[in-house]
């Protein structure tokens, strides 16, 4: 077990957004702002490491024959969990992230660390790998967020400061309100993802020279 | 060929071998099945609560005096003439809310749902004992964000008016409300102010077919 080398996998090297190109449709159709971002990433995070210890506990006794089945009812368990509590005691989430939260069931990040990662390793080791994974997830939702919110509606923080409307940066006549639509997020993910694996071959680049 | 497939049905149908995959699947299903059990038993009571809350809130919202209105606890009940009355309009007509302004029966909250451009969009609308349209309300919708939520969010047509305060005030004297005639639209949210208008059409058709 290498915590320091699985922190920089599920940020970095092995992001599940930018590198592994998984969860996209969650990624896509939440990051308008801040508050929704960051309860999305949580919720995935909490699943994540939950179904990735629970994976990782009875792994030894999942017939390889029905993994994916198991998989999928456990995680459905966990998300299913997480969705009444969060309509029960945080509505305005739940309001706001609507069907992607149970969505989450199918969010291909939690099923594919349970096939990658925690059906092959221990339960300490897939706890972290849940931990850092879904810190990689959330990272990379947040700073969509922000760049979606600022340039599509000219504001940081919406539906958590400033009473919900979030603080204003740019006058209201400036903002692309396209951006916060569908197609201003595969133009922000698609720029992140190539400034990511722009970053990541330089600095392989650089590696290999030595 | 024949060989290949008979040991391949041969594995596959072990019996000791199925029996386990049936037994282990199950018991996951039991186990996850009895933890939901007990999550829902602890969120069930407040996930109604807030959505009676919302319901009331909605109501709240399209009543002309809400300080001093109370409404039906239960809805009441719908006769056919009235859902037919609603869906010849466009509209597919929910539960329908007495309203007792001062203790006095004083109209209806009504909630109805229609088409928008991107799914249903359900509203509570108030109408009066007259059979005004005292408020509109939208409870759920899927519209575009940033088009479409401009109608939800009430933003001021054209006319400097609020695009669903614009329905105050109206009955079905006024003849069926049409967007470009007597209703206006937010502009690039046609689409999204034409399901309003159905719905308040719709409304007022099932008040009117009270009798």
């Amino acid at each position: 077990m290498n915590l320091g080398k699985q922190f920089k996998e599920g940020l970095i090297t092995n992001n599940p957004v930018l590198v592994q190109v998984l969860g996209m449709c969650s990624t896509m159709a939440i990051t308008t702002s801040f508050f929704n971002g960051l309860g999305m990433g949580i919720s995935v995070l909490v699943i994540l490491t939950l179904s990735n210890v629970i994976i990782a506990a009875i792994r030894k006794i999942i017939p390889d024959k029905i993994r994916i089945a198991m998989f999928i009812v456990v995680i459905a368990g966990f998300v299913t969990c997480v969705d009444l509590l969060i309509q029960a005691f945080v509505p305005a989430l739940s309001e706001s992230l609507g069907v992607f939260i149970p969505l989450i069931v199918v969010n291909c990040i939690i099923l594919g660390r349970a096939e990658a990662f925690s059906y092959k390793n221990g339960v300490a080791a897939s706890f972290f790998d849940g931990i850092f994974q879904g810190i990689g997830y959330t990272a990379v939702l947040l700073v969509m967020c922000i760049i979606r919110e600022f340039l599509g509606a000219g504001t940081f923080g919406g539906g958590i400061l400033n009473g919900g409307d979030g603080i204003r940066i740019l006058p209201e006549q400036f903002p692309m309100g396209m951006l916060t639509l569908p197609v201003g997020g595969f133009l922000v993910l698609a720029c992140l993802i190539a400034a990511m694996q722009w970053a990541l071959s330089k600095s392989k680049n650089k590696e290999e020279s030595k | 060929m024949s060989n290949e497939v008979k040991t391949k049905e041969k594995v596959d149908m072990d019996p000791k071998y199925i029996i386990t995959l049936t037994v282990t699947l199950f018991i996951t299903c039991v186990i996850v099945a009895g933890l939901l059990g007990l999550v829902n038993g602890v969120t069930a009571g407040p996930i109604a609560e807030i959505n009676q809350q919302k319901t009331q809130e909605a109501m709240l919202a399209v009543v002309a005096d809400p300080d001093n209105t109370t409404f039906s606890e239960s809805p009441l009940e719908n006769t056919q003439a009235m859902t037919d009355a609603a869906s010849s309009a466009g509209g597919t007509l929910g539960d329908i809310y007495e309203v007792q302004v001062n203790g006095e029966a004083g109209g209806y909250a009504v909630t109805v749902s229609a088409s928008g451009s991107q799914g249903t969009i359900e509203m509570m609308v108030g109408v009066d004992a007259s059979g005004a349209v005292t408020g509109v309300s939208v409870i759920n919708h899927s519209e575009t964000s940033g088009i479409g939520t401009k109608v939800v969010g009430n933003e001021p047509t054209a006319s400097g008016v609020g695009v669903l305060d614009q329905f105050v005030g109206k009955s079905a004297a006024d003849g069926t409300l049409t967007v470009g005639t007597n209703v206006d639209a937010i502009t690039g949210a046609t689409v999204s102010t034409r399901g309003i208008t159905t719905g308040v059409n719709a409304a007022l058709a099932a008040v009117g077919a009270m009798g």
